[in-house]
């Protein structure tokens, strides 16, 4: 059940990924194994996470997150993480969890714009 | 050997053991040329594998100097007198190298020289047992040949456009081959004059962080002439290990293909690929 409910879209020369809710240990390790699969087919410039729905977040979600960062960013690829819920990220902080390099936006449409006006993927 | 008779008895004349089978199992064997020296280093007995090996029955050498097993320019830099004193010097004496056979053939040895001394410490002779080794030669000079072509084969590095070099590296890197790339690389851009160098790693199987630190190490060099360099065929497996070993490549460009870093290449270069239809 774990990798039905994540969707990587290829938009124009990004990837769009809608991380589930509740994901679990499974379910993140799939994510990045989608993620670098899609990225090497496609070869897009950078890639949105949008993690507005995530209500919960623990250690090995944010570290995957992070070595999912620098491996796109390896592969030619900048990551936004966008949406991150008010609760999440205080947590997140109490919590000491760090996203690594990921850039951040409020929202999927400013992660898009943020994508359009950096550089891709350089030095990550 | 030289403390063999202790547990069988010795002839005086041979200080070979008297016991038949003895005598009949060094007699038989094949695969090793085992012989005796007298004090001076002239043959005082000789078995199947000696016949075997360098071609002569018993009667033609037995009483012959052993130097006629070596290569003329051994025994002109007095090579088996050398021999026959440090054995005698030091019991024993191992050694690889060319010997002659009776047909003038020659074919690739070890052989150990072994004092042999009575109770009295008097040196009575030598035991001398000799392996053909040629096949094994054959095969490690085949090895490091093809090793060598290999190392010639693998690293190709191409000008694709004016001003950038493409290196796509196959196989596995060890030290060996990064210096050797590294030479060939820097020195294809300084023919070229290439500010921009493509490293492909899409054929490497795997990285370790010694592979990576010979990437690294590249890739400052190259940076030294002035030029850039952008790691491409970046795969998924390769970027996972590359994060999971915590190798850091930040301030490299990578790219997941060579074509995505052709573009990088040509974008710093302010080159454009258009269309003929003049649509980009």
């Amino acid at each position: 059940m774990a990798t039905e409910n994540i969707s990587v879209i290829k938009l124009r020369n990004l990837l769009l990924v809608t991380v589930p809710p509740d994901p679990d240990d499974q379910t993140v390790s799939a994510l990045q194994e989608q993620v670098l699969q899609a990225m090497a087919q496609h070869e897009c410039r950078g890639l949105v996470l949008d993690i507005s729905t995530v209500e919960t977040l623990d250690s090995f979600f944010a570290r995957t997150i992070a070595e999912t960062v620098q491996m796109v960013g390896l592969m030619g690829g900048r990551t936004v993480l966008a949406g991150m819920r008010a609760s999440v990220a205080v947590t997140a902080t109490q919590l000491g969890l760090t996203m690594g390099k990921a850039l951040t936006a409020l929202d999927v449409d400013r992660a898009l714009d943020l994508l359009d006006s950096a550089p891709s993927g350089d030095g990550v | 050997m030289a403390k063999q008779p202790a547990a069988t008895p010795t002839s005086p004349a041979t200080g070979l053991g008297t016991d038949d089978s003895f005598r009949l199992l060094v007699e038989s064997v094949k695969d090793y040329a085992i012989i005796m020296l007298d004090p001076e280093g002239r043959v005082a007995s000789w078995n199947a594998g000696a016949e075997r090996i360098k071609g002569y029955r018993p009667d033609e050498i037995v009483g012959k100097h052993f130097s006629c097993f070596y290569p003329a320019e051994a025994v002109a830099r007095g090579v088996p007198e050398q021999e026959l004193r440090a054995a005698a010097k030091e019991g024993r004496f191992e050694d690889e190298g060319w010997r002659v056979r009776k047909d003038g053939k020659q074919f690739w040895a070890n052989a150990i020289l072994s004092a042999l001394r009575d109770k009295d410490g008097t040196l009575r002779g030598f035991a001398k047992v000799t392996r053909d080794l040629s096949e094994r030669k054959q095969a490690e000079e085949q090895i490091q040949q093809q090793a060598r072509e290999i190392m010639e084969l693998s690293t190709p590095v191409m000008q694709v456009w004016q001003g950038v070099v493409v290196a796509p590296l196959i196989g596995s890197l060890d030290s060996q081959r990064t210096q050797q790339f590294m030479e060939r690389l820097l020195n294809r851009i300084v023919e070229t004059n290439s500010p921009l160098a493509l490293v492909d790693i899409m054929g490497v199987p795997t990285i370790d962080t010694q592979t990576a630190q010979h990437l690294i190490e590249t890739i400052s060099a190259v940076r030294l002439l002035g030029a850039q360099v952008v790691l491409t065929g970046v795969r998924p497996a390769i970027a996972q290990t590359l994060v999971h070993l915590g190798i850091d490549l930040s301030g490299i460009l990578t790219r997941s293909s060579l074509a995505a870093g052709l573009r990088v290449a040509l974008d710093m270069l302010s080159l454009e690929v258009v269309a003929k239809n003049g649509k980009p």
